[in-house]
């Protein structure tokens, strides 16, 4: 074997940070290789470099054992290095097919793009490795696992040898990243070198070959993928053993905070994509929904917090009708919202952070008042979600698209439980967070929980959905399909729960009439 | 609703011409209820033609900038860039020059808007409204020390136009064909003859210019949606990170759309002063500029739309010009009950209970002034076009999809 890639001593500096620091990297040709660390360690900076994107102030690159120097993606893409960058890059309103072709665009002459021709190449590529995918598709109508598939496709039509993946398995459910390592694996078999990037330390031991671990910027190890452990990894990392999600006690009281009758929501053309749903939600509960993504959970949220309006049932918090309330009367009212796309609704990526801190909470002490932001008390405090979520950072004056995706999404789950809310609505809290910093958020919401918080908890990490929750509930089609208790259930039963191979007669007359289901799936 | 299904089926070569008739149609119904005979007069189509087609021209160029993510507010001071640079090319160099030296006019505004907007990252509606400013105080300085007049020049020469053969008389080789259209609008057939009336002003007297317009619907149709060229340009529109990370040099495409779009808005502004004023004269421009980019919001950001709604917009403007006693627009007002009619009905269909009641209200609106007045003040035509996209945007908004990063800054590299 021969290193494909070779990377040594490479630092680079931000304003305030160095986020990476004499970083060396080694990568054989044909393996597949992690890369694991603490978040804002520095392992998207460092693969931005090695794609071009960003350009190392120190430090050389060999790729084939020849020195490069990138200075856009176009030199990496020609070096046959691909990336799917840990935030999606795909334009919603176009189609598969252009968002594949765009940068490498078969033309004829007169410049006119030759879709016959890309369609060709795309299902070649497809059918080589087992991806599959209607290049007419507006992404927009896109499922996440299917957005990602689109990733790989766009990298791999290309004719990348080289794959840069980073932090793949964030966004998906068991079964896709099942079938992503299926991908992977057959990648590698083609000849393929997979650079990847993950915090679950399981995955991490399933598939990689080699295994490199930063630390603040630093290399603090690099190994082979044979007797090492889970919790060897998390010492390496985050110099603690591994945490698990499991909830302490019961703490389910009798009061009632949430409450959902018959509730649904109707999209653009009148199809339900939330039919019916009945749930209660306790103080001191987490209800935990499972679901494969675009069964009706984001809508459900939406409609709770007030974002998607209500088209039949009654929402209800703490015993106030709150059906049609606006958003901000909702927030007001104490509702917390950790959104599940930090970058479209969670933080405003050019402003600073302690705007993005009053983010929803602003008209609230100590962010501001009705009339006027209360700036020496907003900075006050975040400063104190910094300190106590542990979001890395040089300061809070920086813009929020400095922050690596794991500290942007400490900021907003520190933003949302300090705001001593009664109800925490929460899509994939921990998603992007590394091992010791996702203890630590699990912990801060148990804690909550034993204040009386009550959760509505959306996850695809099936692990915390059971580790946490004290009630869990399967969305399938817009409707409750099973109730399960979490202390009976495995995460394979639940993976069956949710793609309907399992079902359960929950006897209420809100599920059982199966004759509707088509609808609102079949224009799709 | 299955029915209106397969309406969307149909290619858009048929649809666009259905929907014409159907427009005509009610037009001939409420002409013959109220009496008056404007609403499909030949001249009113002319006029229309003459009013639409700067306003096409700035909303495709509108288009173009929007596509690639640059609002651009400042399309009616490019305009009149180009009604000014139109004018002194055609007095200078003759009529065509005159038009591709007003399209470098209004194209050098597009060049300022984009060194503001992409460069220096100013924020594109303060970047444009300063153009809107700058514009007219550059050609009253230019005028005056050019042609010694602050505010009018010599007369122009223009390109001139063409009537159509057989259809509208036109002539070949010297030879006079047949005027059907004349024909066929004299027999005074009911509504049939309407049509012809209507196609005829289109078709006798064309604008060279017009004829380059209305191609410029498949051309720029065929740019933007099937050439590399016109996907990079859309990728800046909608998420230019993803296409840097493909290695697309998306400020570069931003300047390029950028200065097409201000390259159209001038052809449109030496169109109105080579081709309808013969000469140049501040304050020509009548707000067109503004009026296409309401085109664009009306048409979607596609071609074809920015056409309807220039033509919707040019029909209404049209029409009050030769209406000096108002009572064609008054008639307008029956058209207007009928259209909000419609959208009742349709949102009556879909459980839209706000839009019902607004479109409910705003319909017999417009029927009780329709009973109560004989004539409606010029002012009415005047607000009618922003009124209608104001109502496209009330009760189609969700429909209506721009571009996603529309008006954000973009930073190479972050
Ligand atoms: N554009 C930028 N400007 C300023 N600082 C930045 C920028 N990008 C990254 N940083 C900083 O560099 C450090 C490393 O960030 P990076 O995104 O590489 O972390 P990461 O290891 O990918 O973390 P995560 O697991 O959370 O994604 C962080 O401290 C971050 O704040
Ligand atoms: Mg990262």
């Amino acid at each position: 074997m021969s290193a494909v890639i070779e990377l040594t001593g490479i630092t680079k500096r931000f304003p305030g940070v160095i986020a990476n620091d004499n970083v060396n990297l080694v990568v054989e040709r044909g393996e597949i290789h992690a890369i694991c660390g603490e978040n804002g360690a520095g392992k998207s900076t460092l693969m931005k470099i090695l794609y071009g994107m960003q350009q190392a102030d120190e430090g050389t690159m060999k790729v084939d054992g020849e020195v490069v120097a990138f200075n856009s993606p176009t030199d990496a893409i020609d070096a046959g290095i691909g990336m799917v960058h840990q935030h999606f890059m795909l334009a919603d309103q176009l189609t598969v097919l252009e968002n594949v072709v765009l940068g490498a665009e078969p033309v004829r002459a007169g410049g006119a793009i030759n879709f016959k021709e890309a369609k060709a190449h795309l299902s070649a590529v497809g059918a080589d490795y087992g991806l599959t995918i209607d290049p007419d598709d507006m992404v927009e109508t896109l499922e996440v696992g299917e957005r990602q598939r689109v990733e790989i496709i766009k990298v791999l039509y290309r004719g990348a040898q080289i794959l840069i993946l980073d932090e793949p398995t964030a966004v998906l459910v068991p079964q896709e990243v099942e079938a992503l390592f299926e991908n992977m694996r057959e990648l590698k078999a083609g000849g393929a070198t997979i650079l990847f990037i993950d915090h679950k330390l399981d995955e991490v031991l399933e598939i990689s070959d080699s295994i490199t671990i930063l630390r603040q910027g630093k290399t603090v190890a690099s190994m082979k993928n044979d007797g090492v452990t889970a919790s060897d990894l998390a010492e390496l990392m985050v110099g603690s053993e591994l945490p698990s999600p499991e909830t302490a006690e019961s703490t389910v009281t009798d009061h009632v905070a949430l409450s959902l009758r018959d509730v649904t929501v109707v999209d653009d053309d009148d199809r339900s994509v939330v039919e019916n749903i009945n749930l209660t939600i306790h103080k001191g509960e987490i209800l935990g929904i499972a679901g494969v993504e675009g069964n009706g959970q984001a809508e459900l949220v939406d409609a709770i917090i007030g974002t998607a309006s209500v088209s039949k049932g009654v929402v209800e918090l703490l015993g106030t009708d709150i059906t049609s309330m606006s958003v901000r009367k909702r927030r007001e009212s104490g509702i917390a919202y950790v959104p599940e796309d930090r970058h479209r609704e969670g933080l405003m990526l050019e402003a600073p952070l302690w705007e993005n801190a009053a983010l929803g909470h602003q008209t609230q002490k100590p962010y501001g008042s009705r009339w006027f932001m209360n700036r020496a008390g907003t900075r006050a405090q975040t400063e104190l979600i910094r300190e106590q979520f542990d979001v890395r950072t040089p300061n809070v004056d920086v813009s929020a698209h400095a922050l690596s995706g794991g500290n942007q999404q400490k900021l907003i789950i520190g933003r949302e439980l300090t705001s001593a809310p009664s109800l925490l609505l929460a899509a994939h809290p921990t998603r992007g967070i590394d091992v010791g910093a996702q203890a630590a958020v699990w912990e801060q919401i148990r804690n909550a929980r034993k204040a009386g918080l009550a959760t509505l908890l959306i996850s695809a990490d099936l692990d915390e959905l059971i580790g946490l929750s004290d009630t869990i509930v399967v969305m399938l089609r817009g409707r409750m399909v099973a109730r399960l208790s979490p202390s009976e259930v495995t995460p394979r039963d639940l993976g069956a729960y949710m793609t309907g191979a399992a079902t359960q007669d929950t006897s209420s007359p809100d599920t059982s009439s199966p004759d509707t289901s088509s609808p609102d799936t079949a224009g799709r | 609703m299955a029915r209106l299904q397969k309406l969307h089926d149909v290619p858009a070569w048929i649809r666009w011409p259905v929907y014409a008739l159907l427009g005509i149609f009610l037009l001939t119904v409420v002409q013959s209820i109220t009496g008056t005979e404007r609403l499909t007069q030949v001249s009113t189509s002319r006029e229309m033609l003459r009013w639409a087609v700067p306003i096409f021209l700035a909303g495709l160029g509108g288009l173009f900038s929007e596509r690639a993510g640059v609002v651009n507010i400042g399309l009616e001071g490019m305009l009149i860039l180009g009604m000014w640079f139109g004018a002194w090319g055609s007095i200078e160099y003759g009529a065509w020059w005159g038009l591709v030296i007003g399209m470098a006019g209004g194209g050098l505004g597009g060049l300022l808007h984009a060194i503001a907007t992409v460069t220096f990252q100013v924020d594109h509606i303060i970047s444009g409204v300063a153009i809107n400013i700058l514009a007219p105080a550059i050609t009253r300085y230019l005028s005056d020390e050019i042609w010694a007049s602050p505010t009018t020049s010599p007369r122009t020469t223009s390109v001139g136009d063409w009537d159509v053969p057989f259809l509208a008389g036109g002539t070949i080789f010297g030879w006079e064909s047949p005027d059907v259209l004349l024909d066929i609008g004299k027999a005074e057939w009911w509504f049939v003859s309407d049509v012809a009336d209507l196609i005829r002003g289109l078709l006798r007297g064309t604008h060279w210019v017009a004829i380059i317009a209305i191609l410029l619907v498949p051309a720029t149709t065929w740019l933007v949606w099937r050439t590399r060229f016109g996907l990079r340009l859309r990728i800046a529109g909608e998420n230019p990170q993803a296409g840097e990370a493909q290695g697309i040099n998306i400020i570069r495409y931003k300047y390029v759309a950028v200065v097409i779009s201000g390259a159209l808005a001038g052809l449109g502004g030496a169109f109105i002063s080579t081709e309808l004023s013969g000469l140049f004269q501040g304050g020509n421009s009548a707000g067109r500029g503004f009026i296409g980019l309401a085109a664009l919001i009306f048409g979607n950001w596609r071609p074809g739309g920015v056409l309807a709604g220039a033509l919707l917009f040019g029909y209404v403007f049209g029409l009050d010009l030769k209406d000096l006693d108002g009572t064609a627009s008054h008639a307008l007002l029956l058209v207007n009950t009928v259209v909000l009619g419609a959208v009742l009905l349709w949102a009556v269909k879909r459980r839209r209970t706000t839009d019902a009641v607004l479109a409910g209200i705003l319909g017999s609106g417009a029927f009780i002034w329709w009973l109560s007045a004989d004539a409606v003040p010029s002012w009415w035509s005047n607000i009618l076009p922003y009124v209608l996209v104001l109502l496209v945007l009330v009760f189609f908004s969700q429909r209506l999809r721009a571009p996603a990063k529309l008006g954000e800054p973009y930073r190479k590299g972050s």
